[in-house]
């Protein structure tokens, strides 16, 4: 068994709403291990997000604690990449340099910096488009951009928000494809938050359930398909099925109850 | 005819009128047998166009002691000036007080009891001070320029979306590192935005100080009040004209430089 990178123990957070305090999670325990992809799945408001951004480093926990390689999580941490739903690519900068932000951050010589991004750009296929700003580009671009710039420099865990959320449906299995062939790679140690069951279960090695507002954890469970995956053909078959089919009843009764309260 | 050829047509239609009209109606109406001239609208206030053209050549020509272009330059170095340093101060005081909250809270009050201080009322204090030459113009125009771009940047700077300070941090970003790659790009658009109203507060600022300021302080504000003292109408107009053109000119050259710097922003992107 390889050592744990990410332990998560009795997290809780609550915020302050209204004069109120609202528990967002509680008690959420879990353990990610060296070159795993765990995905944490629950309906929306459950606190998925917030368990990844208490990790992250950019809210701090109420309760509970987090280790990162055995030490205390404090603040936004080097060997850790973070890839926003939300468009965080810079507007004022063209796709090579945004791809290169991590790389001028470290002060690493232009020439290293240009062939590194150059093979960056090639592997997301993202060739004649190097001068090109955002703005002209498709979501399904500016995702690719995103992600680009989160892996060009290497983190060991990558910490990844719905990433492909805002895509439409082909768009997304086009990155999720991408996803699995760069994480094949490298194997980094990957938490990816989503509310896409068939999204989870294409792409991780466990999928940790979460229960409705406010969130626990309802089940982990160990997606037994092999790899390398292939996007669309393993949705046909019918060890994804029951796959699919175990998670979609544990996961149902949550989004029903979900729905229920909000 | 296409729609940019249209435009111009239109504009130019509506110079050559205006033009037009002004110069006949100013002619007087009726000329014979009557004992005094009588006009549509008397010369006297508005003067009329062909009569500016000639003052506009006689104020370049050698006949008068300081010729118009030099007074145009006094204008034009003292807006330059006030409206550089207006924007360089500006701008660093609106990126420091919009990352740092407590100064921005601790500052906002005396911030905002200057601004609402009308700049005019300051003119007589500034000219105490710094007397009637450039020095004064330039205070008066940097007075102005200084808070409107201060107020723009500020709000940028501010409005800085925190998840991307963040996913700058997450690449390795330093405190300095965010300021140039993420907070000062971001709070460019909004300063821009001040920018061309600027130049014309400038230009307000510099024309009140030579007001005042009189011959020793130059500028086309002279060449203004002076034209009050001789009740001379022509002249003003050649003066008016000459602001007018001179803004006109400034605004084109700003919108360049922001389309250079802003060429990141949907709206300056050609779209194939």
């Amino acid at each position: 068994m390889s050592r744990v990178r990410v332990e998560v123990r009795e997290l809780t957070k609550t915020f302050l709403t209204g004069g109120r305090e609202v528990a967002a999670v509680t008690a959420v325990s879990f353990d990610v291990r060296d070159k795993e992809f765990v995905a944490l799945v629950g309906p929306s408001g459950c606190g998925k997000s917030t368990v990844l951004n208490m990790i992250a480093g950019l809210v701090p926990p109420t309760a509970g604690e987090i280790r990162l390689d055995g030490r205390p999580a404090a603040g936004v941490l080097p060997q850790v990449g973070y890839v926003f739903q939300k468009d965080t690519v810079f507007p004022w900068r063209t796709v090579h340099r945004n791809i290169g932000l991590g790389l001028e951050y470290r002060r690493l010589p232009r020439a290293e910096r240009e062939n590194r991004v150059r093979e960056a750009v090639r592997l997301v296929g993202l060739e004649g488009f190097e001068e090109a700003f955002p703005a002209t580009l498709s979501g399904g671009m500016r995702q690719r951009v995103a992600l680009m710039r989160t892996l060009i420099v290497d983190p060991e865990i990558l910490l990844m928000d719905e990433p492909f959320g805002a895509l439409d449906t082909h768009t997304k299995l086009r990155l999720q494809a991408k996803l699995l062939e760069l994480w094949f790679a490298k194997r980094q140690t990957v938490v990816f938050v989503t509310h896409d069951l068939a999204e989870a279960i294409t792409l991780s090695d466990r999928v940790i359930v979460m229960t409705s507002r406010p969130g626990r954890v309802k089940l982990i469970h160990e997606v037994k398909l092999p790899r390398p995956r292939d996007v669309i053909r393993i949705r046909e078959t019918d060890e994804y099925a029951r796959e699919f089919s175990t998670l979609w009843h544990v996961l149902g009764e949550e989004f029903a109850k979900a729905e229920a309260v909000g | 005819m296409t729609e940019r050829t249209r435009v111009n047509f239109w504009r130019l239609a509506i110079l050559v009128v205006t033009v037009g009209l002004w110069e006949g109606l100013t002619h007087p109406a009726v000329t014979k047998r009557v004992s005094r001239v009588v006009y549509f609208v008397d010369p006297f206030f508005i003067s009329r166009p062909s009569a500016i053209w000639t003052r506009f050549w006689y104020l370049n020509s050698s006949a008068v002691r300081v010729p118009l272009w030099q007074l145009l330059i006094s204008t034009l170095e003292s807006t330059a000036l006030g409206f550089a340093v207006g924007v360089a101060t500006g701008f660093a005081a609106g990126l420091i007080l919009g990352r740092n909250d407590r100064l921005a809270l601790i500052l906002g009050p005396y911030i905002v009891a200057v601004n609402s201080l009308p700049r005019i009322a300051l003119v007589p204090l500034v000219t105490m001070i710094f007397g009637f030459g450039i020095v004064a113009k330039v205070v008066l125009a940097w007075l102005i320029v200084f808070f409107i771009v201060f107020f723009n940047t500020f709000q940028g700077a501010r409005g800085v979306d925190p998840d991307v300070i963040h996913s700058a941090r997450f690449l390795g970003a330093s405190e300095r590192q965010v300021m140039r790659t993420v907070v000062i790009p971001s709070a460019l658009a909004w300063t821009f935005a001040s920018l061309t109203p600027s130049v014309s507060f400038a230009l307000i600022g510099v024309v009140i100080g030579e007001f005042i300021g009189g011959e020793s302080g130059g500028g086309i504000g002279y060449l203004i009040i002076a034209s009050l003292g001789t009740l001379n109408a022509a002249d003003m107009m050649v003066a008016l004209i000459v602001l007018a053109v001179m803004g006109i000119v400034l605004a084109i050259g700003i919108r360049q430089v922001e389309a250079r710097l802003l060429r990141w922003r949907p709206e300056y992107q050609a779209r194939a």
